[in-house]
Order: C-alpha cells, then structure tokens, then sequence
C-alpha cells in the first residue's frame, strides 16, 4: 500500500511535468502548422489566379464581342460560330485550364444564366454544356460578381471554390466582363482552372509538421523521463528511504544524505536540510533522554526528601503512650514535595515538655533545608535547658551568622511544666496560638518578637500562663487562615477557630481532622498553596484518679 | 501582583498591588533589586497590596538590610490586613511603617 502510493506520486510528477511540455509543444506545432498552411494556400492562389485571368485575357481576343448578339441567335451553327468556338477549345487544352465558357445571367435577378459558349480540357473527366443550356446560378456568391461585373462596378472577380482546404477538388474562376465597342456589357467570359497541386502541397506539408510534433513529443517524454529520474526521483527516493528508515530508528545514519546526493539545486538544498534536521533531532533526543533521567532523578530524591523530612519530625502517636497527664497530636503536609512548615515536641527533662511550631519563609527545597537547620538548632539549645526567650534569642544568633540568602523562619516555642501545667512560651513573628481553657478555643494575642534569622542581636520577650486540666492548645503555621479557594478567598482565622470548636472536647487528633477537613471543604479544587501544619496539645494534669 | 515604579531623583518609589504571594515574590524580588542599586530612600506604597507571604516579607527584609547602609527605606499606605501580618510576624518593629486608610 504504502509502496504504491509512492510510485504513484513519482509517476504523477513525471506525467505532470512531460504533459505540460508536449501541450506547449503541440500548440506550438499547431501555430506553426496553421501560419504555413495559410502562407502555401496565398502563395499559391495568386498564381492560380493570375493564370486564370491571364487566359481569360486570351480567351476574350478568340472572339469578336460586338457580335455576341449574332452569337447568341446563331443556334451554335454559324462557321463564325464555329470559328471563335474552336479557337477557344484550343485554347483551353494548351492553357491547362478546366473550363473557358461566356454565359449570359438574366439581368433581372441573376438567378438563371445561358451558356454561349462552353469549351473543355479533355484530360479531365468534366464535360462541356450545349449552346444555349440554361442552369441556375451556382449561388448568392457567383449572382453577386455577376451583377458587379454588368453594373461596371468591377472589371474583374474572382470566386474560390477552397472550402474546407482538404476538400478535393478545390479551383477558382476568373471572370472579366465582355464589353461591346460602346462598352456595354453583353457577357461574361469565366475561366475555371483546378488546384490540384494547392492540396497536395498543403497536405505533404501538414503531414511533415504532424510526424515532426510526434518525433519531437517522443523524445521529449523519453529525454524528460529519463532527466527526471537522474535530477529528481532518484534523489527523491534515496531522501523518502533516508527519512523514513530515520522515522524508525531515530539514529544518524552511516552515510549523509549530502554525500550521496551531489545536486546543486534544491534537492541538494533539501537534503542538506534533511541531514541537518537529523543531528538536531538527534540531540534533541539525547538531550531530552538526559533531561528525563535527570528530572526522575530529582523526583525519586524527592520523594525520598520528603519521607527524610517525615520522619525527622516526631510521626508516632501517642508519642508518650506511658505519660498520661498530656496528648498530643501533629500533622504536616506540605505544598510541594518538601515543606518549609515544622513542628516539634521533646521531653527536655521528666518534667518539661518543649513544644515548636515554625515556618520558614519560602517553599520547597530551600525551606526544606533550612527547616532542618532551624529545627536541630532550635531543639539542641532547648535541650541545654534554656528558658524560650534564651533559646530563640541564641538560635536566631546562629541563624543570622549564616544566613546569606536572607531567610526568615517563625517560631513559636512552649515550654510546659508537666506537674504544675505552667507554660512559658516565647514568639518569634509566629502565628497566635489559640488557648482553650474554659469551655471555648480562642486566640491568644501573646507577645510578638521579630522572625528568626532576621537581623541579629534581636531579643524575644517570654510570657507564662497556667494550663488546667481539660485545656488545649492549638498551634498552626499560615497555611491554615491563609488557605485559599477557588475565588481567591482566604480560610481566615475565624473560620478556623470555629472549626476547632465544633468538638472542642474532642481528643487532639479529632480536632485536627475536624480542622483539615473544614478547610478541604472550603479550598475544594483549588490546588493547596501553602504548608499545611498543626499541632494540638492537651493538657490532662496528674492523674490523681 | 503588579509593580509602579516612579523616580524623583534620588528617591524611588515602588507601588505594589495585588498579592505578593510565593509565585509572585521572585518578579517583587527582582524589581527592588534592580531599582534600590542607586536609591537613597526608597518608599514602597502598599495603598493597593492585598496580601504578602512570607517570601515577600523575606524581600522587605533583604531590602531594609541594603537601605540601612545606604540610607533610609519606608513602607507607606499600609493597610489593617497587611499591618497585621507585619506586626505578627514582628516586621513592624524593624520597619519604618507610615500606615493609611482602613
């Protein structure tokens, strides 16, 4: 199938190209033909007609014009008849004209004319009228010259019986006008001379210009064909089985197409161009084939970032199952495959407990790392048993001393005495906490300090407060107000602390997903912008029970 | 987000409107940059600013950083919904904040 409609498309450009040139050639040849035609026919008639007129002028000395009446009355039996009668018949067999005859139209309306004399070439198969027949004039053509030569409006026609050119037959009749001695019309003497030569000339020519047309179009279509297949087809098939073994393999050939086609013309021009596409493409490919493995790579390093990143951050709940004066639930999801959001909780001793939620400017791999650092930092001098103010105070020092790229993490730590529910608690350019300590969660207004890695030297002021049995807290990052929906609106603050009072008794990880699944209801398709984290702490108080 | 800029001599004047959230912080990030190279007071009007993350807070800091050395940096037209995210995140005790209009 496919083979075959590419011949098809050679052999149309083949057939196309040599019809084009034979049309050309046979219009050519029919101009040619028709101008030599008509050049043959006038050459050729001006002889005839000079001929004839030249006899007529002779025929017209063989007999007197002044007796043409006594001609006419003479019944054709009069010596003086006789006479002029065989003068002309002589005349007519040494001329090598058809007919030489005088004839009297009637001069009414020409319709009817009467033959007066009428001689004849023997060598031809015609025969001569009697004296005296009456015919019908030939047609309107013959009754017009008749009258014109009568009226003296000529003084000599000429009729051409040529029609149709290769008619057989073809002749002309030269008239003049017989006048009288007082120049009055009495007849008209007519030659007819045949033109036999005309159509044989004009044949032998026409068929020379007709076998000249098919010799040259025969050539033409074998030495067209012949050029086509070495300029163009040949080319053309090595380039379609090039590209097409390229379509297959998509590899650079053994040989450029350049190389074995040499033509300095567009085909050369179009497979210089084939080979050209061909290295690109074949970059192309490589260079694709290398960006893919890279790019899966970087995905497979992320995906095992992201577990890395999981599980840095304490993911088993409960995380104390022995301790039974507090809970504690905490969930990150971040936006991309890495976060910029953390939390953490630790022991720092039996008694204290130090709660951090943080988010660092910025998204994905950056925030991911510097997250890391900040949470090792922040959890090593916690764990040195700083107060919140001293612990953000020195990580925001050692943030600052390397923090070339200007990046910024909110911090909010708590640090809770397990046996009497006092918590200090410090902020560093942190969301609010919300508290519920009766039967509401509400937001906590606390005190604000700059973010951390901000500027160095800054200082963070530390707040207390006391946690009764039953209270919570909740600490998120700003992905929670600030998630956004489809028409641009954002969560807000209120709509997140009137989730978490839907069920404010509910265990930390119930009010958690009641909260996710407020804000899954109200960003619906739109894509999650920001990290997702919370965290929420319950304190129970010594189990007295 | 979209960004205005207009000079009198030695004074730039940055508006900014829109969100300048993580998306469109770089292009925030690009034009202060390029504008604050030979400014010795730079203004940036936030009459029309919706909101700001983070990222942008991050080029206000690196902005009021370079400023400090070179001369003096102000955020006008501050509107309540950004002031607050200024001041929780302590942004408004290092910045010098004229605020505007509810």
């Amino acid at each position: 199938m496919k083979s075959g409609g590419k011949k098809k498309i050679i052999h149309s450009v083949v057939f196309k190209s040599v019809f084009g040139i034979v049309l050309l050639l046979t219009a050519f040849s029919l101009v040619v033909g028709v101008i030599g035609f008509n050049s043959f026919t006038y050459a050729l008639l001006d002889t005839y007609s000079d001929d004839a007129f030249y006899t007529a002028d002779t025929a017209v000395t063989c007999i007197d014009i002044d007796r043409m009446d006594a001609y006419a009355e003479s019944g054709g039996k009069t010596d003086e008849y006789k006479e002029a009668w065989n003068k002309m018949e002589t005349l007519c067999n040494t001329s090598g004209v058809t007919f030489i005859y005088v004839i009297r139209p009637d001069l009414t309306d020409y319709k009817h004319i009467t033959f007066l004399f009428s001689t004849i070439n023997y060598n031809t198969d015609y025969s001569c009228y009697e004296f005296g027949y009456v015919r019908e004039t030939t047609n309107d053509e013959y009754r017009e010259k008749y009258k014109r030569l009568y009226s003296g409006e000529s003084e000599r026609e000429l009729v051409i019986r040529d029609k149709g050119y290769i008619e057989t037959d073809p002749h002309i009749t030269a008239m003049i006008p017989l006048k009288d001695s007082s120049g009055k019309t009495t007849a008209i003497l007519c030659v007819q001379r045949q033109m036999e030569t005309l159509t044989g000339v004009r044949n032998n020519y026409l068929y020379k210009i007709i076998g000249l047309l098919v010799i040259t179009a025969v050539l033409v279509i074998i030495g067209q064909s012949l050029y086509l297949n070495f300029v163009l087809l040949k080319p053309l098939s090595k380039i379609t089985k090039e590209t097409s073994r390229f379509s297959k393999e998509n590899t650079a050939g053994k040989t450029r197409l350049q190389e074995t086609i040499k033509n300095k013309d567009e085909i050369g021009g179009l497979a210089a161009s084939i080979d050209k596409m061909e290295e690109r493409i074949v970059r192309y490919v490589d260079d694709l084939t290398k960006i893919t493995a890279e790019k899966e790579r970087i995905s497979t390093e992320l995906a095992l970032a992201t577990k890395i990143q999981a599980n840095m951050l304490p993911n088993i709940f409960p995380p104390f199952p022995d301790r039974t004066e507090f809970d504690i639930y905490a969930s990150m999801d971040p936006a991309k495959e890495v976060g910029g959001d953390f939390y953490d909780f630790f022991l720092v001793d039996d008694d204290h407990l130090c709660v951090v939620m943080a988010d660092v400017s910025g998204k994905g791999i950056p925030a991911a790392l510097f997250m890391m650092a900040t949470k090792i930092i922040i959890a090593n001098y916690a764990k040195m048993g700083k107060s919140p103010s001293e612990i953000l105070t020195a990580a925001n020092s050692a943030i600052c001393s390397r923090n070339q790229e200007d990046m910024f993490v909110t911090v909010w730590l708590g640090i809770l005495e397990i046996s009497t529910g006092k918590l200090t608690a410090a902020n560093a350019g942190h969301e609010f906490p919300v508290l519920k300590q009766d039967k509401v969660f509400e937001l906590y207004k606390d005190k604000h300090g700059f973010v951390l890695g901000g500027m160095d030297g800054m200082r963070y002021k530390q707040y207390e407060m006391t946690l009764t049995p039953g209270s919570k807290l909740f600490l998120y990052t700003d992905g929670v107000p600030e998630a956004t929906n489809g028409e641009s609106q954002l969560f807000g603050t209120e709509r997140m602390i009137e989730a978490l009072n839907k069920q404010p008794d509910a265990e930390p990880k119930e009010i958690l997903q009641n909260v996710r699944r407020t804000v899954d209801g109200f960003v619906k398709e739109a894509e999650q912008f920001d990290d997702l984290t919370m965290l929420c702490l319950e304190y129970k108080g010594k189990d007295d029970r | 987000m979209n960004i205005k800029i207009s000079k009198i001599e030695k004074k730039t004047i940055i508006e900014v409107s829109g969100r300048v959230d993580t998306v469109a912080a770089p292009k925030f990030e690009a034009a202060v940059k390029e504008q604050i190279t030979d400014a010795e007071e730079l203004v940036i009007d936030m009459d029309k600013l919706e909101y700001i993350s983070s990222a942008g807070l991050r080029v206000l800091l690196w902005a009021q950083k370079t400023m400090t050395d070179r001369g003096d940096m102000k955020l006008i037209n501050v509107h309540e919904n950004v002031m607050e995210i200024l001041e929780i995140t302590g942004f408004s005790e290092i910045l010098k904040i004229k605020q505007g209009g509810s």
